[in-house]
């Protein structure tokens, strides 16, 4: 049987102090997760195609969009580009990475 | 499934956004849409990152990698989510199931406190500790106590009283028995208002 007093006490703090401090996740750990996440899906099968991205009205960072409007079949539009640009590098591995491009993910994830 | 304290269940409640976005986001994530697994990312990351961190505390090095399984473990799942509940609610259902294995990992490992059968004596009346002193040195007294408990302490107690496992539920994740839990929380118990009152201006 649990101790009353020691067990009503903590009850009380536990109703009376949340452990969470107010906090958000590093923009490092985002940008991280979301490349794993990217990883995984392209582990099975093709990325939505950059030429589907731009159709469902998501605005594309520069490099996408040049892949997008470059003479190269759907296959290439669908690779995870990300793994070989410097904004995934630099926001993986500094806080607040100074990355500004509009429509980049990591640039997204910084300011979220 | 995504059993939260009720304030947390509220909360998610007031905060959630509507059925017919998280169906909108889901089905674009599932056709690996790389804009909108970043809007996931985005939204939850916080909720995530703050729970992990409190439930976790102070072994914030854990926190990052629990993070990420969550994403992935979300990520498999995506496809079985039933849309009966709100997405946020579910991804914290999945956020919660992590830390229950994590304790359960942590406190099958080999007890390093001593598993005395004797329970600890009652100690002190708490009925006008609100008048004792404010919610801010409340708060304060509370992530030092904490902070400084053994690990298995610690744990227990958030389990217990954070997030209202009930001896019996933490006895069968566990393996141990439901004495056994009893007895851990009451050492801990013990040890945490032993720490409280020392911790407590003279």
């Amino acid at each position: 049987m649990p101790n009353r007093p020691d067990d009503e006490f903590m009850e009380r703090i536990a109703s009376e102090v949340e452990l969470t401090r107010p906090q958000v996740a590093p923009s490092r750990l985002k940008a991280k997760v979301y490349s794993a996440l990217m990883l995984r899906q392209a582990e099975s099968g093709p990325l939505m195609s950059l030429t589907e991205t731009h159709a469902c009205g998501h605005k594309l960072c520069v490099f996408e969009e040049l892949v997008r409007i470059a003479p190269v079949g759907e296959a290439a539009k669908s690779l995870n580009i990300c793994r070989v640009c410097h904004a995934r590098v630099l926001a993986e591995q500094i806080e607040n990475a100074p990355i500004y491009w509009p429509g980049c993910p990591y640039v997204v994830l910084k300011n979220s | 499934m995504n059993r939260l304290g009720q304030q947390d269940v509220h909360q998610l409640q007031m905060i959630s956004s509507p059925p017919e976005e998280d169906a909108s986001l889901i089905a674009a994530v599932l056709r690996k849409d790389r804009k909108a697994t970043a809007e996931f990312v985005a939204l939850y990351a916080d909720d995530l990152y703050r729970y992990l961190r409190s439930r976790l505390a102070p072994m914030y090095d854990q926190v990052d990698d629990l993070v990420h399984e969550v994403f992935l473990a979300a990520w498999e799942s995506l496809p079985g989510y039933q849309g009966t509940g709100p997405l946020r609610a579910w991804v914290m259902g999945i956020a919660r199931h992590k830390v229950e294995d994590y304790y359960r990992a942590r406190l099958r490992a080999p007890e390093s406190i001593e598993d005395g059968d004797q329970e600890p004596v009652a100690l002190a009346s708490t009925s006008d500790f609100h008048q004792l002193m404010e919610l801010d040195e409340l708060r304060r007294n509370t992530w030092r106590v904490m902070g400084g408990l053994p690990e298995q302490y610690r744990m227990v107690l958030i389990w217990r009283y954070w997030e209202k496992a009930s001896a019996r539920e933490m006895a069968l994740k566990t393996g141990k028995t439901e004495k056994a839990i009893e007895r851990l929380l009451a050492r801990a118990r013990a040890e945490f208002r032993e720490r409280w009152n020392h911790a407590q201006p003279s």
